[in-house]
């Protein structure tokens, strides 16, 4: 879709569902959070041209490919084992037209898609593993460095890191 | 060109089967369906399934009917490429629900692939089998038939002897109209239970159809095995040259099955 159809869409909205609050222009948008965030972290863009990271079409793209970033996570990660720490953890992020990450949010859940709380010795692991990546590639829009977001899903069973996606 | 072209009919196909006739709800004499499937036919293509908007007009359509479980399935979208799997559950969930015929291959299509979740997707594809053993269904972007996802997701959760037998199965049924990579994942099952002579003739089947780089990376692999180092180079250069060209197993969301990367070409 083209850049000024997606600014004017969102000129389009004058309401929201319990989806969206008055500040977000898209789905599980990632407003700023002086609490959580890092301060100088800056998106180069609107926050409505934030793009999703396959609206690219190239999918996720981190230098040296999904191995790189795969053993960085298998190299760094120590398996937690505690009873019933098993099911999946999302991290997403944005990664601005620089290539660096910010606003990390993390979403829990047990193997029924239900809401959980893992033992923080898993996901405090996964998030500093997650906001020392380096390797994130800019993506480009037409002409224009573009933030995005990304995330990365992890599977974990009974404490270990089974999976990593996309 | 070929590959466009595939990939093209591959798209169109899939949003053929994803418009809902509304005219079937008319005939079935539910009207509340209909008029809910008509305003979201009317509305729905204006807005990017991010968009706000577009929930709105979904919210609206569920109004109309709350039983219509294609809003629902649309509601998911965008949460299920987002990774958000807790508000994708409950709305496929819906979806199935309401029409466990048209949405179980769906929900079981994404649950793999998005979140590993083999052994839900399995449960999915058995539930199918049991409240329709001769529907023949795809997965939800097309790419495989059921059979095969089931196979695949036998072997991710350690039972390659099941996987090998459902893909061979499959495929003798299907002799003649394999899915895009059907053939590269039952000779990488081969391969890797050490049947070179039968991995060898299905990846050069594979490279009948299309060429890519992870199926010569793959036959590469299984000269090498048997230590006939003449093709496994010539196999290894050409898996490298046409990965640097883009013909590879490529997907915009999330990895594939058997996809390969330049590293692991390099380091063959």
């Amino acid at each position: 879709m083209d850049l000024k159809l997606l600014i004017l869409l969102c000129l389009f909205v004058c309401c929201s569902t319990s989806l969206f609050s008055q500040q977000t222009h898209w789905v599980d948008d990632i407003l700023p959070d002086s609490l959580l965030d890092d301060p100088t972290f800056r998106i180069c863009n609107n926050e409505d041209q934030v793009i999703q990271y396959f609206n690219s079409g190239k999918g996720m793209e981190y230098e040296g490919d999904k191995p790189a970033l795969t053993d960085i996570f298998h190299k760094q990660y120590k398996p937690v084992t505690s009873i019933g720490q098993t099911g999946f953890i999302r991290i997403r992020f944005i990664v601005n037209c620089k290539g660096e990450s910010g606003r990390f949010r993390m979403l829990c859940s047990d193997l029924n898609y239900l809401p959980v709380q893992f033992d923080t010795k898993i996901t405090d692991q996964l998030l500093a593993i997650t906001k020392s990546l380096k390797g994130w590639k800019p993506k480009r829009w037409k002409e224009t460095e573009i933030d995005y977001y990304q995330y990365l899903f992890f599977k974990i069973e009974e404490g270990n890191l089974a999976t990593i996606l996309p | 060109m070929r590959f466009v072209l595939i990939s093209f009919i591959c798209f169109i196909s899939t949003w053929l089967i994803a418009q809902p006739n509304c005219n079937v709800y008319l005939w079935n004499g539910d009207t509340a369906q209909y008029k809910a499937c008509q305003y979201l036919e009317s509305n729905i293509d204006k807005y990017y399934q991010f968009s706000k908007n577009f929930h709105l007009v979904i919210d609206s359509a569920l109004l109309i009917c709350p039983r219509f479980a294609y809003a629902y399935r649309e509601k998911a979208a965008p949460f299920v490429k987002s990774g958000n799997f807790i508000e994708w559950k409950k709305n496929i969930d819906l979806a199935v629900t309401y029409d466990s015929l048209i949405y179980l291959p769906v929900r079981a299509s994404l649950r793999y692939k998005f979140f590993a979740d083999y052994e839900g997707a399995l449960a999915d594809i058995e539930m199918l089998e049991r409240l329709s053993p001769t529907l023949v269904e795809y997965t939800s972007n097309g790419t495989y038939h059921l059979e095969v996802v089931k196979a695949l997701c036998y072997k991710q959760t350690g039972n390659s002897a099941k996987a090998l037998s459902i893909l061979e199965k499959h495929l003798l049924i299907n002799k003649e109209t394999p899915g895009l990579y059907d053939l590269l994942h039952l000779a990488v099952l081969y391969l890797h239970t050490g049947r070179y002579k039968e991995a060898e003739e299905f990846l050069l089947l594979q490279n009948k159809a299309y060429e890519y780089a992870d199926t010569y990376f793959y036959l590469a692999q299984c000269y090498k095995q048997q230590n006939r180092m003449e093709a496994y180079i010539e196999c290894k250069n050409k898996s490298n040259h046409l990965y640097k060209n883009g013909q590879k197993l490529t997907d915009p969301y999330n990895e594939l099955f058997d996809q390969v990367y330049l590293s692991d070409i390099e380091n063959l």
